[in-house]
């Protein structure tokens, strides 16, 4: 089973913006205090979507479909957090990216490490894919050069 | 930190459900196995440490302006054969059935 729904087709069906809550029990690597949070995702701002803390701290993250990005991307998520999330298969799973904006023009965004998220539950957890070694956690975000 | 010697098959329990063992010793390898809860995360500290810095120097308090990006070509529901696009490649791989009583010590490739 290689079939999965990105995150395009889930925005589609419901225009404006699109928020869910998400738990992640283990919280993110460095964050593990931050249980909850929402992702926000507006339609102008694709691909990109955000991961808003739902704590006072107001902090956030901007993630991205990796697919979107990068087609051949190919995580292999280990066994253990496949039970964990309660994944039937990779129709259950929906990836987003951590990326860092480093200036106007540049981002990258973290392969070894993405948020696997239960569609279904909307458990959530940042895991450290089997073929980590395979990707960055800092690769380029092709970027488009204005038109302006 | 706290320093134990082991043997090889001897092993630590930590907070009454971590249970570390030493698995073998190949020369200057040394195999942990590792049970523990399903929501205690376990990783290789240089993994952990290089992801932990990473969404730390992520994490932004005040929205940054985007940058366009182009997109890829998504794949379109119901026609997975349209121009040759490929659908995303995610693999899952179900856990194994654990037999017995005899703990099963997993081990992951590096």
């Amino acid at each position: 089973m290689t079939n999965c729904v990105s995150v395009n087709e889930t925005e589609a069906a419901a225009p404006g913006p699109m928020v869910q809550r998400v738990r992640m029990p283990t919280g993110l690597m460095g964050f593990e205090a931050i249980r909850e949070y929402e992702l926000i995702f507006q339609p102008e701002e694709r691909p990109f979507g955000w991961l808003q803390a739902c704590d006072p701290s107001g902090l956030a993250f901007v993630v991205v479909d990796p697919f979107l990005v990068l087609p051949e991307y190919r995580p292999d998520i280990p066994p253990p957090d496949v039970a964990l999330l309660g994944l039937n298969g990779p129709e259950d799973a929906l990836l987003l990216n951590i990326v860092t904006i480093h200036g106007p023009n540049r981002a990258t965004v973290n392969l070894k490490g993405p948020i696997v998220i239960n569609r279904h539950t909307w458990m959530a957890k940042q895991v450290v894919i089997a073929n980590a070694i395979e990707y960055s956690v800092q690769h380029p975000l092709p970027v488009s050069q204005s038109a302006d | 930190m706290l320093i134990l010697s082991r043997k090889p098959g001897e092993s630590i329990m930590i907070d009454g459900r971590i249970h570390v063992k030493v698995v073998r010793v190949e020369g200057d390898i040394v195999k942990v196995g590792i049970e523990a809860p399903p929501e205690v995360p376990v990783h290789r500290m240089e993994v952990y440490l290089e992801i932990q810095g990473n969404n730390r120097r992520a994490v932004v308090t005040r929205k940054p302006p985007l940058p366009r990006v182009p997109l890829a070509q998504p794949a379109r529901a119901g026609n997975p054969q349209a121009a040759g696009v490929v659908r995303p490649q995610i693999v899952v791989r179900p856990p194994a059935n654990r037999r017995g009583t005899e703990s099963a010590v997993q081990e992951n490739r590096p």
